[in-house]
């Protein structure tokens, strides 16, 4: 039996995008290698380091599911929003490290996205020194957030939940993706061998386990700079 | 002696990675189309460099655009890393030039790794992979490699593949280069001069930068499951040309403590601050290609006051090489001085 035979060969070529190998890849192959090969779910958010410019503009995406699935539960979330407007501009003004914020609902998650400027941790601590109620009455909305309630004495507590609901930021340098290794064996394997062709296969794995994730850390129209630098340079006053 | 050698030795593997490469004709880069227009600096880049190109007036240029094989052979419709570089023409009969190319990181952080990389990187004879192996790799989840082109029967790609398997340094070059397709015009692809250069502002700040040239035509690659063309960038550019310039944006990232300044198979970040320090205007394209492209030879070294190279050892030993290769294929250093 020929291992070229042209037929076969196109038949495989063409069998790589057709819909029975879709559903044979998601419903079969990769259960089997998640199972065969289990990787760690990555944390949300962007990775800590240190050049500034790192550390300047970065992206929050909390996805918080709605207790409520039905549009009362929606419309309650928006009401969450609305009713606290002048909570959340005066805190939102008095951080002083946000960029851009907004919520957003999207089947029945309520999304709060955000860039900020500086550590994560502060972000959020600071946020709940000024707007603690506004989370409270969001936080009794979503599943699992009961036991942060009242957010202000449970700041470190809370400060984790959120993190742990911040998706996931596919890196910007692809092969990091290789990197993560796979649970039992050492991700700190120093000099490979590698294999580059598994990479679509070590991103299936970590979509699988972080469904939801940012691809890469986003775009910005003005690298680089923060909300201190922008407003002082427009003129804008502080 | 090994140091001495090494930018003959440079060229020399260049050469030995295309079997079929043409003496008299460049090493690498070999099939190209010259192109003349000019630059003018932003507003703003005089802030940043006091070099004479980012003042503000137009400077007359010349480009060569190019595909990156050694092999006479043209084959422009192959994924393959395309080159663009450029000669600024300044006063008193100086030139500086800067060479990018699409792919945002090279192979290499060494001259001495290169040597090996060409080495592994040697074209192998290659064919379709038999199906029963495509499905086991279907069944990995593992992208089957792709069949060779129609009339391909040997190929650089495994050899790099390999090498970036068992080099970490190589593998984001390695990534990049299978997944560039072919662009539909040398005037719609982003090219990087991927090494960091360092600038001097007019208060004497220095930065170290690296710059990549942006297309206002946008960025375009072609189908990449229509069978390719061998021969249309030239003709799309001669053409585009017809009808009005082809533009580029002259784009600056700002590097930051942390950055591998020194490293060209590392990219930064692409958050990193981004000045905009020109637009290039490509105009015409001279009928003499004889002296406007085959003898030009382009130096990543050519500096001028206010560049400076930084201490990237590929950086220092390409500047050494291209020059090597100038002489054994007898390239004119500038267009005017007919050397
Ligand atoms: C160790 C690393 C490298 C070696 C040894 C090397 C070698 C060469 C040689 C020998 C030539 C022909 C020069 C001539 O005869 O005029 C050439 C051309 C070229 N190289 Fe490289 N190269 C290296 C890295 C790079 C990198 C990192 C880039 C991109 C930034 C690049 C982009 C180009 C381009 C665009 C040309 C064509 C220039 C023209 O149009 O005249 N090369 N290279």
């Amino acid at each position: 039996m020929s291992g070229n035979s042209s037929w076969m060969n196109s038949l495989v070529n063409r069998m790589a995008t057709s819909k029975f190998f879709n559903y044979l890849a998601g419903h079969v192959l990769v259960p089997y290698w998640a199972w065969r090969t289990p990787v760690y779910a990555q944390h949300g958010g962007p990775r800590a380091t240190i050049p500034p410019g790192d550390n300047m503009q970065r992206m929050m995406n909390l996805i918080l599911p709605l207790k409520d699935k039905t549009a009362v539960g929606r419309a309650k979330a928006a009401l969450a929003i609305a009713s606290n407007l002048d909570e959340i501009y005066a805190g939102l003004d008095n951080v002083g490290t946000v960029h851009f914020a907004r919520f957003v609902i999207i089947e029945n998650n309520m999304c709060m996205i955000s860039s900020y400027d500086g550590d994560f941790s502060n972000y959020i601590r600071d946020f709940v020194a000024q707007l603690g109620t506004v989370f409270d009455s969001v936080v009794a909305l979503i599943e699992g957030g009961d036991d942060m309630i009242p957010t202000k004495e449970n700041i470190d507590a809370f400060i984790n939940w959120v993190h742990d609901r911040d998706v996931y930021q596919i890196p910007d340098t692809a092969t990091d993706l290789l990197r993560y290794g796979t649970i039992g064996h050492s991700a700190a394997k120093a000099d490979g061998p590698d294999d580059l062709r598994l990479m679509p296969r070590a991103l299936i794995l970590q979509l699988h386990k972080n469904p939801n994730s940012l691809l890469g850390s986003g775009y910005r129209g003005y690298p680089g700079l923060s909300v201190a630098q922008i407003r002082h340079k427009m003129g804008l006053g502080w | 002696m090994d140091e001495q050698d090494m930018p003959q030795r440079l060229v020399d593997a260049v050469i030995a990675d295309f079997p079929d490469h043409a003496p008299g004709t460049r090493p690498a880069h070999t099939i190209g189309l010259g192109v003349t227009g000019y630059f003018r600096g932003s507003p703003i880049a005089r802030d940043y460099c006091i070099a004479e190109h980012f003042q503000g007036h137009n400077v007359p240029v010349t480009v060569r655009f190019s595909n990156s094989s050694g092999s006479p052979v043209q084959h422009d419709g192959w994924s393959d890393a395309r080159g663009m570089a450029t000669r600024f023409h300044l006063q008193d009969d100086q030139a500086t030039d800067l060479i990018a190319m699409t792919l945002r990181e090279f192979f290499s952080p060494t001259p001495e790794d290169f040597l090996e990389f060409s080495k592994e990187a040697r074209p192998r004879p290659v064919k379709p992979d038999p199906w029963w192996r495509k499905i086991l790799d279907m069944l990995q989840l593992k992208p089957p490699n792709p069949d060779p082109y129609p009339g391909q029967n040997e190929s650089g790609a495994p050899g790099s593949l390999d090498y970036a398997n068992h080099h970490r340094s190589a593998q984001l070059a390695a990534l990049d280069a299978a997944m560039l397709g072919a662009p539909v015009s040398y005037a719609r692809a982003t090219y990087n001069a991927v090494h960091t250069f360092i600038i001097t502002a007019p208060d004497k700040t220095k930065r170290y930068v690296r710059f990549f040239w942006q297309p206002v035509a946008g960025v375009e690659v072609t189908d990449p499951t229509a069978p390719p063309v061998d021969d249309y960038l030239q003709g799309e550019l001669r053409e585009r040309l017809r009808d009005w310039p082809a533009e580029f944006l002259l784009l600056m990232a700002v590097g930051e403590g942390g950055d591998p300044l020194l490293d060209p198979t590392q990219a930064w970040p692409l958050h990193r601050s981004r000045v905009v320090m020109g637009m290039l205007k490509l105009i015409e394209i001279p009928a003499d290609q004889e002296t406007f492209c085959e003898k030009m030879s382009y130096n990543p070294g050519r500096m001028t006051r206010g560049l400076e190279m930084s201490d990237d050892p590929v950086l220092a030993a390409r500047a050494q090489a291209y020059e090597v290769s100038r002489k054994m294929r007898g390239g004119s250093p500038c267009p005017f001085s007919k050397g």
